[in-house]
């Protein structure tokens, strides 16, 4: 009855609004399902495609090592995850975990390295590594959010400012000395039978869901990237949350960079490489939108996954790693490209 | 009809007029800009277009530019039929635009701007000292103060118009079109046009002059066409024709849609504004005051200042001196998340830009400026379930169909996104209400339903302020008028004194006392 009363009362106009609302539904239903197989697909294609050319490939051996190598890169795209959700992405992240590196190695060597108890050991490499974080993410941060610096120009500056860093106080050379207690916690312990990576993986990758959709602060940077000028009338402290959004980033990369200092053994001056870029290949492949906005701690553990399968692959196909390194630029600009298709279809 | 007012002129004339139109109708998705207009413009003559916002003089003169096609009539240009014009091509043949918005290359210089898209060449290698010279006559005869060398963006608003008087005079011109060339002059340039234009006539170029400046159209018009609703009103000699005349045709008789009878009951002041100036200066040492229980409205043409003044109120528009007082207390900061605190909304005029985060639900963008509270969240997690059970019922009273929260607001229409601005008022408890062209871009069912809003608002005790450009709107909505003119208040109007002819004498009026100071 009540339905028959609206028709009769709404106007044409206001008709041709709500078919139009209707079609518009039903269209982004469809675009939405397309977009969250699309990726799995691929990766099982993926897999099976390398499995045909190795054997090896699909060994209960080669899964785990890929489930675990690919924690470490999940850990990176879901750092730059938090930024790109802002509209922004972080150029230092590769040289953000070396500096943290030899920051770290440095700092445990300072408390007598192996002779040093393993809680002191531990501390000193956490309360190094996150200083070092907190400080890359506060420059990161203040130039972009409050300096209103493009992320690309403000986070290229910080990635040569870190590079100096990590070299400078490494003398450029690997800093020794790491001890076992702290490869122990995070990088040869194992939980409920799981290698220490996968589950710090695991634990992150929760609590970053569990901020990013159930939190305040998770919300803010979704209305943040997807209109910040919105944002902002809507009472939304931009410049302050922008600000947290990098110490996220940076403190995320750092856990990372801990992680992987263990897993050397020692604090590597160029351990981040080309973490940067693959970082950002992972999150933007896995369907983070460089557009602000879109994606989550799914798109970044996928794309990780994909980029990690795929490097595994070659590896064993023995692709060189110089062509390795043509097929990621490539795929980078490929997830860039099909982000805009995304976009544009809208 | 309205072909038969116009008065042509007796003499016989066996030549056609330079530009002939009749019955030139211009449709858009659901308006109807221009209606069977009928102009016609002689060779030396200026011709006024005269009409309020909205009356379709921009529609015609992009009509007559080339920019679109109109969706009927006949359009004649120098004795022949113009149909399928591009803007490049009117240029080609002498019709030479200047509008409002500039149409200037910002970070290029002044001369390469003037022959954008025209450039001079030989053997596809740009001549740059020919360029240049040809650009240096043309500012020297037009006696502009302006460097040709100057990057458009390092030049100040009066100087960009310059530019652009200069890019539309290079070439062959045989019809000028100028939409409110004076807006950014000084008296001084407005002189050096005025001489220019009274060159140009003798020349034989016809002028089509838009603007709503009663002193130039005395000092300049041969004739003036009224323009109202889209419709040609009228078209009469300049030399006979009264002030009062022209204001009364301009304003007419409306088909108003149905504005709600509002029972205003003024209480205490809930904001005073204090010799206000904004950063950006477009608003100049206003004062004003807003009371609950009435709307206040402020009226004024595009870029008067009237919607930085609310935006200052708000904390988007930064204040350069001044003081704003919430119910009595002087506020020492401004920014809009305080400003929710303390029980303000504004309504942004461009939903798209400042509004709505469009691909997130519509949860979502109502709840937004209302995280803060502990209705919403509980040290920082969102309680989901009670946001739903509160978003919920605010979209149903505001009849949001179909009722479905989840959706992503980009996929709505103008009215109900709209609503989700209006629910987001609801989402907190607010109770002073600034509103910045809140009819804009809905139908006219959606306007009744945020009048009605409106008017729940106001009898409920609330203060509300509504900025309007359409100034039948703010008539028939506000108990107290403000009128705003270059960013000052030009009059404040209230009861019998609230009407439409009022409103536009005090444009008027402040023109001409800015004119004389």
């Amino acid at each position: 009855m009540s339905d028959a009363n609206l028709t009769a009362t709404t106007r044409s106009a206001d008709l041709d609004g709500k078919t139009r609302d209707r079609r518009a539904f039903d269209r982004s239903f469809g675009q939405q399902w397309l977009r969250k197989l699309a990726l799995p697909i691929a990766l099982v294609a993926l897999l099976a495609g390398f499995a045909l050319a190795d054997d090896r490939i699909l060994t209960s051996y080669n899964l785990l090592n890929i489930a675990q190598q690919t924690s470490y890169l999940a850990l990176f795209a879901m750092a730059q995850m938090v930024v790109i959700l802002t509209r922004g992405f972080d150029l230092s992240l590769g040289p953000t975990v070396s500096m943290v590196s030899v920051g770290a190695a440095l700092a445990m060597a300072g408390m007598g390295g192996g002779e040093a108890g393993g809680l002191v050991v531990v501390t000193a490499a956490l309360a190094a590594g996150l200083a070092l974080a907190v400080a890359c993410g506060l420059f990161n941060g203040v130039v972009v959010a409050l300096l209103g610096v493009s992320p690309l120009v403000a986070t290229l500056g910080s990635m040569n400012i870190a590079i100096g860093v990590a070299t400078t106080i490494s003398d450029g050379r690997p800093v020794q000395g790491v001890p076992s207690a702290f490869s122990q916690v995070f990088y040869t312990g194992s939980l409920l039978g799981l290698p220490i990576a996968i589950v710090i993986a695991l634990v992150v990758g929760v609590a970053l869901a569990f901020v990013l959709s159930r939190t305040v602060f998770g919300r803010s940077l979704y209305i943040i990237g997807t209109n910040p000028q919105a944002a902002a009338v809507a009472g939304i402290p931009v410049k302050r949350l922008l600000v947290y959004a990098y110490l996220l980033c940076s403190a995320l990369a750092a856990l990372g960079a801990l992680m992987m200092t263990a897993r050397t053994g020692s604090g590597e001056p160029n351990l981040g490489g080309t973490l940067s870029l693959q970082s950002i290949a992972a999150a933007v492949v896995g369907g983070t939108s460089l557009a602000g906005g879109r994606g989550g701690v799914a798109t970044a553990v996928l794309g990780a996954l994909f980029i990690t399968i795929l490097s595994n692959g070659m590896n064993l196909t023995r692709i060189d790693g110089y062509v390795q390194m043509i097929v990621l630029g490539a795929i980078v600009i490929l997830g860039v490209v099909l982000d805009r298709l995304r976009l544009s279809a809208r | 009809m309205t072909s038969a007012d116009i008065t042509r002129t007796t003499t016989p004339n066996t030549a056609e007029p330079l530009l002939v139109l009749s019955g030139v109708t211009k449709r858009f998705p659901g308006v109807l800009a221009l209606d069977g207009v009928d102009l016609d413009v002689k060779a030396g003559e200026l011709h006024v277009l005269f009409g309020e916002n909205g009356a379709g003089k921009s529609t015609l003169i992009n009509v007559i530019a080339g920019t679109f096609p109109p969706t009927s009539g006949s359009f004649r240009f120098g004795g022949e039929e113009m149909s399928e014009l591009t803007p490049h091509e009117a240029r080609a043949i002498g019709i030479s635009p200047v509008f409002q918005e500039f149409s200037l290359v910002p970070s290029l210089t002044v001369e390469e701007n003037l022959f954008l898209g025209r450039e001079k060449s030989a053997a596809g290698v740009l001549d740059a000292g020919g360029m240049r010279k040809r650009a240096r006559e043309l500012i020297g005869e037009l006696g502009f103060d302006l460097y040709p060398k100057a990057r458009v963006d390092s030049l100040d608003r009066a100087h960009q118009q310059m530019a652009e008087i200069a890019k539309a005079l290079l070439g062959n011109v045989k019809l000028l079109i100028l939409d409110e060339p004076t807006a950014s002059l000084t008296e001084r340039e407005t002189g050096r046009l005025f001489e220019l234009i009274a060159k140009l006539k003798t020349d034989g170029v016809g002028i089509i002059y838009v603007s709503h400046r009663m002193r130039e159209i005395r000092a300049l018009a041969d004739r003036v066409t009224v323009l109202r609703d889209g419709r040609h009103i009228k078209t009469l000699d300049a030399a006979t024709v009264t002030d009062g005349e022209l204001v009364e045709l301009m304003t007419g008789r409306k088909i108003d849609v149905l504005f709600p009878t509002i029972a205003h009951d003024p209480g205490e002041t809930a904001i005073e504004v204090h010799d206000l100036s904004t950063a950006d200066g477009l608003v100049k040492g206003v004062d004003f005051v807003a009371r609950a229980g009435e709307i206040t409205g402020i009226a004024g043409l595009v870029g008067c200042g009237k919607s930085e003044l609310v935006r200052a109120i708000y904390g988007i528009a930064p204040i350069a001196s001044g003081s704003v007082a919430l119910r009595g207390k002087l506020l020492d900061r401004l920014d809009p998340r305080t400003s929710l605190r303390r029980g303000v909304a504004y309504f942004p005029a461009n939903r798209g830009v400042e509004g709505l985060a469009l691909s997130r639900p519509i949860r979502e963008n109502v709840s937004m400026a209302a995280l803060d509270l502990s209705r919403y969240q509980r040290g920082g997690v969102i309680r989901r379930a009670a946001e739903r059970a509160l978003i919920g019922p605010i979209m149903e009273t505001l009849k949001l169909r179909p009722p479905n929260i989840e959706r992503a607001v980009g996929d709505l229409s103008g009215g109900n996104r709209q609503k989700v601005m209006l629910g987001r008022a609801m989402a907190r408890d607010l109770d002073i209400f600034l509103f910045d062209e809140p009819s804009v871009g809905i139908d006219v069912g959606a306007k009744v339903e945020v009048y009605e809003f409106i008017k729940r608002l106001v009898e409920q005790g609330a203060a509300v302020v509504v900025v309007s450009s359409e100034l039948p709107e703010v008539l028939a909505l506000s108990n107290r008028l403000y009128v705003m003119h270059h960013g000052r208040i030009a009059a404040l109007l209230e009861g019998a004194a609230k009407t439409e002819q009022n409103v536009l004498s005090s444009f008027f009026e402040e023109e001409s006392r800015e004119k004389a100071a």
